[in-house]
């Protein structure tokens, strides 16, 4: 498949703080392109440049050096509201993005920006909301729900407006467990129905593993691009790059450590499950 | 015992038509020096619960215990300063209310505010950097040139400038990276087991409750379901998942185990207790080959 977004050698550097640190660049001569219809994560620790390079794609800073193209169209200021038609993008605080008194009202905003007539709008935000999961909640003020419904809220002002891609930044950190899977399972689900490509900023490994290829952006550079079992099974190493271990790789580390050799390399749970049970059943 | 509530019941506008009872007959009590983790889904009252330790809400029926003090309906404002003190607030995103020009005048504020003089406040703002783990050269910068998770250390250490005995942390490490996150959670640790904090952390990283809490407590529409060490709690996952709750990863695995076959005795909480019962069945080397 065709490229989707292609990236050149992009660099940002900060110009709002006097001190020192403030002029190191925010990104330094990153270059990688994205798919259609690819799940690409973009992880690295806080501090590493990675939402600066998510605010990038979507023209939200102005770089001072490279390219980025989305969809055939050259990022400038003049193509900058044809390359954000594209794309969709989700923050990390929910209540950051509300506009609308009612989860409804909110859905529609961005189909009012597009000025699309009100007979189509209707049945847009409806079938969005739905797609979401959310019908009940249509009239409900969006500071009456959770942070998860939130972020439900937020997709379905994206799925509205059927962009090609939709960026997550940090979109389930403030999320508890629970609200984060149902997030990943409803992204997944949407990245089916409707074709999206998904860029996920994210050091949540769970969110990660899902991702068919994970860039790994350290001090502002593109350190490392590979697909996430590969990524995972370098141990410690991920803790510096500022993700956690996988629960297989600890429980790896903690049997060698009892004299039990289990396989080497990533091991999904399903894997680790499927060896200890054999291991175990061997007797 | 650092914390004892009884039969504590609050009502937010308690008398009018819009009152409504966020807590409801609360028992519990935790020991000198304690860690208690609080734990249930949003709206469930872990919020309203922990300002009652700081007596920011009285309750409308029963009575607080926070080592020497007594909170009930009756006490009035003017009581609650040393309260105040004893008891350090941590809320959710604390960096939001860092305010001052420079790092050292805003961990001195709190200090000052209480009649501290302004080169012992300054003194004591260092030596909470430094406990935070922030080094000196930070004192004269700006709080607003600092990263997310520098300025969350900067907030902490104006709440332990105030030498609380009580520190209360309303998920304290949202939004950090996983190294901000461990770095974070051994920081209190530290405080805990050094100088004898009693801990309230209220929280969703379930593997936090299971690495650090000795006491666990479940809230469930304003009235708390369970409370134990974290090795009773979890013991019941389906009865959690069913309150939206989750157990750890290593619990969460240990389970589709037994699905499997593989009964344990205690259902562990870590991958290290995991291992440990999984090396203890563990078929001897050799016997094992068919």
């Amino acid at each position: 498949m065709a490229n989707i977004i292609e990236v050149a050698h992009l660099s940002y550097r900060y110009r709002n703080g006097e001190h020192d640190a403030a002029q190191r660049p925010a990104l330094n001569d990153v270059s990688f392109t994205v798919q259609g219809g690819e799940w690409l994560a973009i992880v690295g620790h806080n501090g590493s440049g990675k939402s600066t390079l998510a605010k990038s794609l979507d023209g939200l800073l102005p770089f001072t050096e490279g390219t980025i193209t989305v969809g055939g169209i050259k990022l400038t200021p003049e193509t900058v509201w044809q390359v954000r038609e594209k794309i969709g993008m989700i923050f990390q605080n929910p209540d950051n993005q509300f506009v609308g008194a009612t989860v409804e009202d909110d859905v529609a905003f961005g189909l009012e920006n597009r000025q699309i007539a009100r007979a189509d709008m209707v049945p847009r935000v409806q079938a969005a909301i739905e797609e979401v999961g959310m019908t009940e909640f249509a009239h409900r003020e969006p500071s009456s729900l959770s942070g998860g419904q939130k972020q439900r809220v937020a997709l379905a002002g994206i799925v509205a407006i059927a962009p090609d891609i939709l960026i997550l930044d940090e979109a389930t950190s403030m999320l508890d467990p629970q609200g984060r899977r149902d997030m990943l399972d409803l992204v997944r689900q949407l990245r089916t129905d409707q074709h999206l490509t998904v860029i996920s900023i994210t050091h949540d490994i769970d969110e990660a593993a899902n991702a068919d290829r994970v860039l790994v952006i350290d001090d502002g550079r593109l350190v490392e691009e590979a697909d996430p079992a590969t990524i995972f099974a370098q141990g410690e190493r991920l803790v510096q790059l500022g993700l956690d271990l996988p629960f297989t790789s600890k429980l790896q580390a903690a049997l060698r450590q009892r004299g039990i050799t289990p396989p080497d390399g990533y091991l999904t749970t399903a894997e680790m499950e499927a060896w200890l049970w054999q291991s175990l059943s061997n007797t | 015992m650092a914390i004892s509530f009884e039969h504590v019941t609050y009502t937010y506008q308690a008398g009018t038509p819009m009152a409504n009872t966020a807590l409801t007959d609360i028992s519990f009590a935790v020991p000198d020096h304690g860690y208690l983790a609080i734990i249930g889904h949003t709206g469930s009252g872990k919020s309203t619960l922990i300002q009652e330790l700081n007596a920011l809400l009285k309750p409308t029926a029963g009575t607080v215990h926070i080592d020497d003090f007594t909170i009930t309906p009756k006490t009035t404002n003017a009581d609650l300063k040393p309260l105040r003190q004893h008891v350090g607030m941590v809320f959710q995103f604390p960096e939001s209310q860092l305010f001052e020009e420079t790092i050292r005048k805003d961990i001195a504020f709190g200090p000052q505010n209480f009649g501290m003089s302004e080169a012992d406040a300054n003194q004591l703002a260092d030596e909470m950097l430094a406990m935070v783990g922030l080094d000196s050269s930070y004192a004269e910068r700006s709080p607003f040139e600092l990263s997310g998770g520098q300025m969350r250390r900067v907030a902490i250490a104006g709440v332990l400038a105030m030498r609380p005995q009580v520190l209360v942390l309303d998920e304290p490490t949202a939004g950090l990276d996983p190294r901000g996150r461990e770095e974070m959670m051994a920081l209190f640790e530290r405080l805990h087991r050094e100088q004898g904090l009693t801990i309230v952390l209220v929280t969703h990283q379930m593997e936090d409750v299971a690495q650090y809490a000795e006491q666990v407590a479940v809230m469930r529409q304003g009235r708390l379901v369970k409370f134990g060490t974290p090795q009773e709690v979890f013991q019941d996952p389906d009865w959690l998942r069913a309150n939206q709750l989750d157990v750890p990863r290593a619990t969460r695995f240990a389970q589709a185990l037994a699905t499997k076959g593989i009964q344990w005795d205690q259902l562990p909480l870590t991958a290290e207790q995991l291992a440990d019962q999984l090396a203890a069945r563990w078929p001897q080397r050799g016997s094992g080959d068919v």
